[in-house]
C-alpha cells in the first residue's frame, strides 16, 4: 500500500521557478558541450562538411599546441591582453569619474550627456581608417579603438547607477550634517560602486570584441592577426584555435572580475551572475 | 514636561511645480508649536502633506510661504541639529553597525575615542550591543531602524525627525519599537517630531498630536494627550486602559473618517 510520502512528487524536469538537483545542473551543462563536440567530431566522417573548412577537434588542439610551443603564439596572446588591459584601464579612468559626476550633479550631466550619448551612436569600428591615418601602425590605433568603443557606454551606465543611489541615503547624510564633498565620497561613491564594477565587467567583454576587430582589420601581431595569417595559408585549425583562446580569455577575465566583486563588496547579499 | 517653544511653524505653505507648468499645493497655512522635550506627532490621512511638513522642518524642502523657526532662527538648509529617520531603511550597507552609528559624528569631526564611546552608549540604548560588528544585511527590518535611530541620536541633534519610521515593520516589532521610543525619550529627553497615520501609535507616543486635514493639508486640530497626566506609559497595552484614552481615540477616528484620503473621497 503506498504511503502518502511515496505519492508526493520529488521533482520534475519542467517546473516553474523550482530547483533541480545540483548534480543534474552540472551534468546538463556538460552534456550541452559534449553534444556539441560529438556533432563536430562526426560531421567530417559522415561527410557533412569538408575537413579543410571544419577540422576535427583534436586537430584544432594539436594546432593550438604547435602554435604555443613552436610558433610563439604566447607573445601574440600577451600583446592582445596588453591592449585590452591598457585601453580598458584608460577608458575606466575617464568613464567612471565622469559617469559618477554626471549621475550626482545635474549640471555636469547637462553639460556632458548630450555629447556623450551622441558619441555612443557612432560605431567604434568606423573610426578605424581615420585612426590608422592618425596613429599609423603599432599599438596606438588599436588602443584608441578599444578606448572609444568602451568609454561612452561605460560613462552612461555609471551615470545611471549613480543616479539611482537612493535619495534617502543622501538626505540622511545631509541631516547628519554632511557637506557635498563628504556625501560624494562617503555615500554616493560607496553606494554606486558595486554596480559600477558589474558595469565594468560587462564592458570588458565588449572590449574583447573590439580587440578582435582591430587585430583582424589592421595588425601584424596579436591573436586576431595570427588568425588572419592562418587564413592566408588555409589553416582553419589555427583559426579555430584562435577563437578558442579568445573565448577562454574572455571567460577568465569575467571570472576575475566576479572574484574581485566578491572580495571588494563582502557586505552585499547578491553579487550578480 | 513641556518647556519653552522649540519649533514654531507660522503660515507655512508649500507648492510643487509639476509637469506642464502646473503647481500642486501640498500644504497651506500650517501653524503649530512644538515645545522643548515634547514628543509631537503629525497625524493625518495619507497624502495630506505630513512628509512635506517634516521635510521642510529638516530643511530638505523650502516653504513657498510662511516661516519655520527653530530656537528663534529660520530654517534654511539641512543641518545636523535636525536629524531625520526615514520609513525606508537607510543604514549604509558598506558599514558595520558601529561605523553606521559613528558616521554622523565622523562627518562633524568628533574625535575617534569620543565617537566610540558615544556610539557604544547609543548602540546599547537601542539594544544592538551584540550586533555591533554586524553588517546591515545580517539585520532584520526593526534592527535596521534601530541603527538609524541610534545613528541620528548619537549625532546629538536638538530635534529628532521621524517619517513613519515603523511603517514598514510587522505589528509586534512595531510595538517593541514604540516602547523603545518611550525609553529613549526617558533617557535622552530629545524633542521629537514624528509623522504617522497610525492613531494608536500617535496616542501611545505623542504628548501633542497635530492633526492635518486632507490635501491640501492644514492643521485641523492641535491636541495634547492630557489623559496621560503628563506621564509616559511604558507598555503599549497599559495605555489602552488609561481613562480618557478611548474617548480621544474615538474623536480622532471620527476626524480621520471625515477627512479620509483623497482617493476615498472621490470614490
Ligand atoms: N516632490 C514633489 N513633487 C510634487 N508633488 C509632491 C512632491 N512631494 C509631495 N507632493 C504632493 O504633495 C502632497 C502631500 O504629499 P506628502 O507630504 O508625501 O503626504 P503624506 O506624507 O501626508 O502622505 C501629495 O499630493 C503629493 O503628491
Ligand atoms: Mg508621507
Amino acid at each position: 500500500m503506498p504511503t502518502p510520502d511515496a505519492k508526493r512528487r520529488t521533482w520534475r524536469w519542467f517546473d516553474y521557478k523550482k530547483q533541480i538537483p545540483a548534480r543534474w545542473v552540472i551534468a546538463l551543462g556538460i552534456a550541452a558541450w559534449a553534444i556539441f563536440f560529438a556533432i563536430w567530431e562526426i560531421s567530417v566522417p559522415l561527410g557533412w562538411v569538408t575537413p579543410l573548412l571544419v577540422p576535427p577537434p583534436q586537430k584544432v588542439l594539436t594546432a593550438l599546441w604547435a602554435l604555443l610551443t613552436e610558433r610563439d603564439f604566447l607573445s601574440d596572446i600577451g600583446v592582445s591582453i596588453y591592449r585590452v588591459v591598457v585601453s580598458f584601464a584608460a577608458a575606466s579612468a575617464v568613464a567612471v569619474p565622469l559617469g559618477i559626476a554626471m549621475g550626482a550633479f545635474r549640471s555636469v550631466e547637462a553639460f556632458f550627456n548630450p555629447f556623450v550619448s551622441a558619441w555612443r551612436y557612432l560605431p567604434a569600428p568606423s573610426f578605424i581608417p581615420i585612426l590608422l591615418m592618425w596613429f599609423g601602425t603599432g599599438d596606438m590605433p588599436k588602443l584608441a579603438l578599444l578606448f572609444i568603443g568602451v568609454v561612452w557606454f561605460l560613462a552612461t551606465i555609471v551615470m545611471d547607477h549613480t543616479r539611482s543611489v537612493r535619495a534617502e541615503l543622501i538626505e540622511t547624510a545631509l541631516t547628519l550634517g554632511g557637506n557635498r564633498k563628504q556625501i560624494l565620497w562617503t555615500v554616493v561613491v560607496p553606494a554606486a560602486m558595486p554596480n559600477v564594477v558589474i558595469a565594468m565587467r560587462q564592458m570588458l567583454a565588449v572590449s574583447w570584441t573590439y580587440l578582435v576587430i582591430a587585430e583582424i582589420v589592421a595588425s601584424s601581431n596579436g591573436i586576431g592577426a595570427m588568425m588572419m595569417r592562418a587564413k592566408r595559408f588555409l589553416h582553419t585549425d589555427e583559426i579555430i584555435a584562435g577563437i578558442l583562446v579568445i573565448g577562454a580569455l574572455g571567460l577568465l577575465f569575467d571570472y576575475l572580475f566576479r572574484v574581485a566583486h566578491r572580495l571588494l563588496f563582502p557586505y552585499l547579499e547578491e553579487h550578480g551572475r | 514636561m513641556n518647556g519653552s517653544v522649540k519649533l514654531s511653524a507660522r503660515g507655512v505653505s508649500k507648492s510643487f511645480a509639476v509637469a506642464g507648468g502646473q503647481t500642486i499645493q501640498a500644504v497651506r497655512d500650517v501653524n503649530f508649536d512644538v515645545h522643548e522635550n515634547e514628543f509631537c506627532v503629525l497625524l493625518g490621512p495619507s497624502g495630506c502633506g505630513k512628509s512635506t511638513v517634516l521635510r521642510m522642518i529638516a530643511g530638505l524642502e523650502d516653504p513657498t510661504g510662511g516661516r519655520i523657526e527653530l530656537d528663534g532662527h529660520d530654517i534654511l538648509r539641512p543641518d545636523r541639529e535636525r536629524g531625520m529617520v526615514f520609513q525606508s531603511y537607510t543604514s549604509f550597507d558598506w558599514l558595520t553597525v558601529q561605523k553606521n552609528v559613528e558616521y554622523g559624528m565622523k562627518l562633524n569631526g568628533v574625535p575617534a575615542a569620543e565617537r566610540r564611546d558615544r556610539a557604544d552608549k547609543f548602540i546599547d540604548l537601542v539594544k544592538l550591543t551584540k550586533f555591533r560588528n554586524a553588517y546591515p544585511k545580517q539585520l532584520s527590518g526593526g534592527m535596521k531602524q534601530r541603527v538609524a535611530i541610534a545613528r541620528t541620536l548619537a549625532n546629538e541633534p536638538s530635534l529628532l525627525l521621524m517619517d513613519e519610521p515603523f511603517g514598514a515593520l510587522d505589528a509586534e516589532t512595531r510595538w517593541n519599537m514604540q516602547e523603545l521610543m518611550i525609553s529613549i525619550m526617558e533617557t535622552t529627553g530629545t524633542t521629537v517630531i514624528m509623522v504617522t497615520h497610525d492613531i494608536e501609535e500617535a496616542l501611545f507616543l505623542g504628548d501633542r498630536i497635530v492633526f492635518i486635514s486632507r490635501h491640501p493639508g492644514t492643521v485641523l486640530q492641535d491636541m495634547t494627550t492630557d489623559f496621560k497626566g503628563g506621564k509616559r506609559v511604558r507598555r503599549k497595552e497599559d495605555v489602552l486602559t488609561v481613562p480618557g484614552y478611548a474617548e480621544m481615540e474615538r474623536d480622532i477616528m471620527k476626524l480621520m473618517r471625515e477627512q479620509g484620503s483623497e482617493e476615498e473621497q472621490e470614490a
